[in-house]
């Protein structure tokens, strides 16, 4: 019967152990990104129309890698049992991609987070929302989105703007250019609504009536979900990953003894 | 001493100003210093670009009778000198289709004393918002249209009471007051965002943790394939069959084998 060493079974033991917390850690991470992809704020029109959506990249590579992550540490988990050498080298290069990956997830979500500014959104909103006279197909798709979204969020958030209404009137916008600013100094969605969707009081709305429209901005409504997507993304990936190269370094040291 | 005896002089200046006394009750103008004055600054939309809010003129016409008229006047800052209490409103010398290119002031917001009750009624928000009006704004026809301004102004105001088409009572002129410019939305800097310390420490770690495991990966094909097991490790050895070829009664005897 063969022996072997405590030290190498101890160094099995862990690797075991290792694998197991990749696996489970692999599935939450896809299912983490799956929960960022569905979108169950309704952001994505707006992450759409920066023409720079890579959090949702990120968050679609993450699925994948989770999946992976999953298969090979059961993959490793039976190399590592056996002692197959050949096991356990398709393991490390595998590995070795999805962490390749996982890494550029990563380093998207966070580079991506540090694009999201109030002045980004601010400026995408005064330029699409109700914008009449789009382009093309594109651009309209985009603009579309904007507003509806927009509409939604001030809506169930109650509020106004990115900063507050006075985003309106400080600025020029699209929507000043079909409402004229008497009757309109802020969209109609800023005004308090009553329960069959029109305004409690359109005087005192457009007048800026405390109580009769929505004067904080939504800036908070937009970034907090974004920024838990991207830290979600990046940090919680970041974590596998170092957890993953403690592994892989025992891996390595496990085959080359075997 | 009789009084003919005294120098003409003082005589001569104490006789204008009782002139113009004479005058003024003549002609049944009352001036009381009472100056319009926007209204509280809680209303986020006291000024905009083309309205803004004034208080209401209450308990401030004492003794007015019930039939007076009376009406806002607005002008541009600098026409304040030009304005003759005289014109009568409803004429084009006084419309606001004609402000400010061809008329120094319009005339707008009529009304009789009793829409400014006094005392105040507690509670409540008694304001004039001055250019909410925007149906009649071109229409000839509604020279006392209460329309919106034409540009950011200053402008100053006045009531002027009107009692059988004369003008009765006027009050002093307000404060300049500025309408709200808006900023073009091309001005708004998007871009110039920082890369935050989280997302380089992120990078950096990342980079150097995959450059470790790519070393670990090439040192173990290098040295790790031709080391020798070390001792007690497990091994796989080999199948070894030692064949004995004898032709009598013998057979093979495989080595031991795990």
């Amino acid at each position: 019967m063969a022996k072997i060493s405590d030290g190498m079974r101890i160094l099995q033991g862990l690797l075991v152990f290792g694998n197991v917390i990749i696996g489970m850690c692999g599935i939450a991470l896809t299912a983490e990104c799956i929960f960022f992809v569905s979108d169950p704020h309704g952001l994505y029109p707006l992450l759409e129309a920066t023409e720079n959506d890579d959090i949702y990249a990120a968050a679609w590579i993450g699925i994948f890698v989770g999946f992976a992550l999953f298969a090979l540490s059961i993959l490793g988990i039976v190399g590592v049992i056996k002692s197959n050498r050949t096991l356990l080298m398709v393991y490390i290069i595998l590995m070795l991609i999805t962490y390749a990956f996982e890494m550029a997830s990563c380093i998207t979500a966070a580079t991506h987070q540090d694009f999201l500014t109030p002045n980004l959104f601010l400026k995408q909103m005064l330029e699409r929302y109700n914008k009449s006279d789009t382009d093309n197909n594109n651009d309209k798709w985009m603009t579309e989105g904007v507003t509806k979204t927009w509409n939604k969020l001030m809506l169930q958030n109650q509020c106004c703007g990115v900063r507050g209404p006075s985003d309106w009137q400080e600025y020029t916008s699209a929507f000043r250019v079909t409402h004229n600013d008497a009757d309109f100094p802020w969209p109609r969605n800023c005004c308090v609504m009553d329960a069959q969707g029109s305004p409690v009081n359109l005087d005192g709305c457009k007048l800026g009536v405390p109580g009769y429209y929505n004067s904080n901005g939504c800036y908070d409504a937009i970034s907090g979900p974004m920024n838990t997507h991207a830290w979600g993304v990046a940090w919680f990936g970041f974590a596998i990953l170092c957890w993953t190269f403690c592994v892989l370094l025992g891996t390595m040291f496990y085959w080359s003894r075997i | 001493l009789r009084p003919h005896s005294r120098p003409r002089h003082p005589g001569a200046r104490t006789m204008l100003p009782l002139l113009l006394l004479l005058l003024a009750t003549a002609h049944g103008l009352e001036k009381i210093g009472y100056k319009p004055a926007l209204a509280s600054s809680d209303l986020g939309g006291l000024t905009t670009a083309s309205t803004f809010t004034l208080e209401q003129p209450r308990c401030v016409f004492k003794e007015l009778p019930e039939d007076a008229v009376i009406w806002l006047v607005v002008a541009t800052d600098r026409a304040t000198v030009n304005f003759n209490t005289s014109v009568k409103p409803g004429t084009p010398e006084s419309a606001f289709q004609q402000f400010p290119t061809h008329v120094p002031a319009y005339m707008t917001l009529n009304t009789t004393i009793l829409n400014y009750p006094c005392p105040k009624t507690p509670g409540g928000i008694t304001v004039l918002r001055v250019g909410s009006e925007t149906s009649c704004a071109g229409d000839e026809t509604r020279p006392t249209c209460n329309g919106p301004l034409p540009g950011p102004g200053p402008y100053r105001v006045k009531f002027l009471a009107l009692a059988d088409s004369k003008p009765s009572v006027e009050t002093d002129w307000s404060e300049p007051i500025t309408l709200r410019s808006a900023q073009p939305s091309g001005s708004i800097a998007a871009m110039g965002s920082r890369h935050s310390a989280g997302m380089i420490a992120l990078t950096s770690i990342l980079s150097i943790l995959f450059a470790i495991l790519l070393a670990g990966l090439v040192a173990m094909l290098v040295w790790g394939s031709d080391a020798c097991s070390g001792s007690g490790s497990f091994n796989k050895p080999e199948a070894v069959t030692v064949r004995r070829y004898n032709t009598h009664h013998a057979y093979d005897q495989p080595a031991a084998r795990l």
